[in-house]
């Protein structure tokens, strides 16, 4: 379980996040919405260490992230981070040779799933198929957390909808991911758990199915009220 | 297998209703298998938690059964089949009279046209529609 407790992060001035707690379980696919925007992106950062919080604690399986966390949790931005003139095998070799949770039959499983051509460069792919390597690459590491970045932001609804796909298989299954997204539609039944961020605060913190049994409510029926206030 | 989902129920309880409707409709049948969680979870693009969810709750009704470590199976139970056709047609039903009781409609009348429009659609779906 990924426990993110009491946050507070500043950017200068600016308070990006004031005291944020929420989990996130294995086997479960918790959202992160962002009502404006900031926050949503520094708790991802914040849980990969990559920013320094000003108080609060980060928990992966009841231990603060330090070295072998990195075996156990990954990152996946919203673009690939790989050089442009690389090829798709290329990056993928590059996985390979960085990362020991480097799953090479995933890997081929993700490449066919997608119908990706691996002599492809990374420079030449759709955006589509450029959001498709780049889940492949953070997908094919054998991590039990997932951290994904805007997944689905301004790619075409058919690749919106092979990737949401993903997530009903066992390519996911069994894993944690965190998830933030603009998209709600393509996953609203994908997904386990809702944080609703506002302005550094966490708003709502729901299961979907308790609040559709509850309130008959869906999650773009909870996001609709918010913004209406 | 597709499902048109809606956004006030739970998805599990529309996943239960929709294999209702395919055993009370014949489509699927006493002992057939079922699909694992994980295929259903992949063909209803659903989160597969919901999809176990769904299943737990239709083994609890004893509307699936499973043995040892073999796929789960519609139930053979006449009894529970036959409840599960009853439940879909007085759910049906009193979906139909909510409606016709909201435009004060008389009973014997509205009993005609059912029996008239009834016909009507058997007879349609043999022949040539317009």
């Amino acid at each position: 379980m990924i426990e993110v407790k009491e946050i507070k992060k500043r950017f200068g001035r600016k308070k990006v996040l004031e005291g944020v707690s929420f989990d996130a379980k294995k086997g479960e696919i918790t959202c992160l919405i962002g009502i404006n925007g900031v926050g949503k992106t520094t708790v991802l950062n914040a849980i990969m260490n990559l920013t320094p919080l000003n108080s609060g604690q980060i928990l992966i399986d009841g231990e603060r992230i330090n070295k072998n966390s990195y075996e156990k949790i990954t990152f996946i931005p919203d673009a690939v981070t790989m050089l442009p003139r690389m090829k798709v095998a290329d990056a993928i070799q590059f996985m390979r040779d960085f990362y020991q949770s480097w799953n090479d039959e995933r890997a081929s499983e993700l490449l066919e799933f997608f119908r990706l051509n691996e002599e492809d460069r990374i420079s030449d792919l759709s955006k589509g198929n450029a959001a498709k390597v780049n889940l492949l690459l953070g997908l094919a590491l054998d991590v039990d957390y997932l951290l994904m970045d805007e997944p689905f932001s301004g790619i075409d609804i058919f690749s919106r909808e092979q990737i949401a796909e993903v997530f009903t298989s066992h390519l996911v299954e069994d894993r944690g991911v965190i998830i933030t997204t603009h998209e709600i539609n393509d996953i609203e039944h994908l997904i386990d758990k809702v944080i609703l961020l506002d302005n550094g605060n966490v708003l709502k913190d729901f299961r979907t199915e308790v609040m559709r049994a509850e309130e008959g409510k869906s999650v773009v029926d909870v996001l609709r009220e918010v913004y209406k206030k | 297998m597709k499902v048109k989902f809606n956004n006030r129920d739970p998805v599990y309880v529309q996943v239960i209703q929709h294999f209702k409707q395919q055993i009370a409709a014949g489509l699927m049948e006493p002992g057939q298998e079922v699909p694992s969680r994980r295929e259903l979870a992949g063909r209803l693009k659903i989160n597969p938690n919901t999809a176990q969810r769904a299943y737990k709750e239709m083994e609890e009704e004893g509307l699936i059964y499973t043995e040892r470590n073999l796929p789960s199976k519609i139930t053979r139970d006449e009894k529970i089949l036959g409840a599960v056709r009853e439940e879909l047609m007085l759910e049906a039903v009193e979906n139909f009279i909510t409606s016709v009781q909201s435009i004060n409609a008389p009973l014997d009348e509205v009993v005609e046209l059912i029996q008239k429009k009834y016909k009507e659609k058997e007879a349609g779906e043999g022949g040539s529609h317009d």
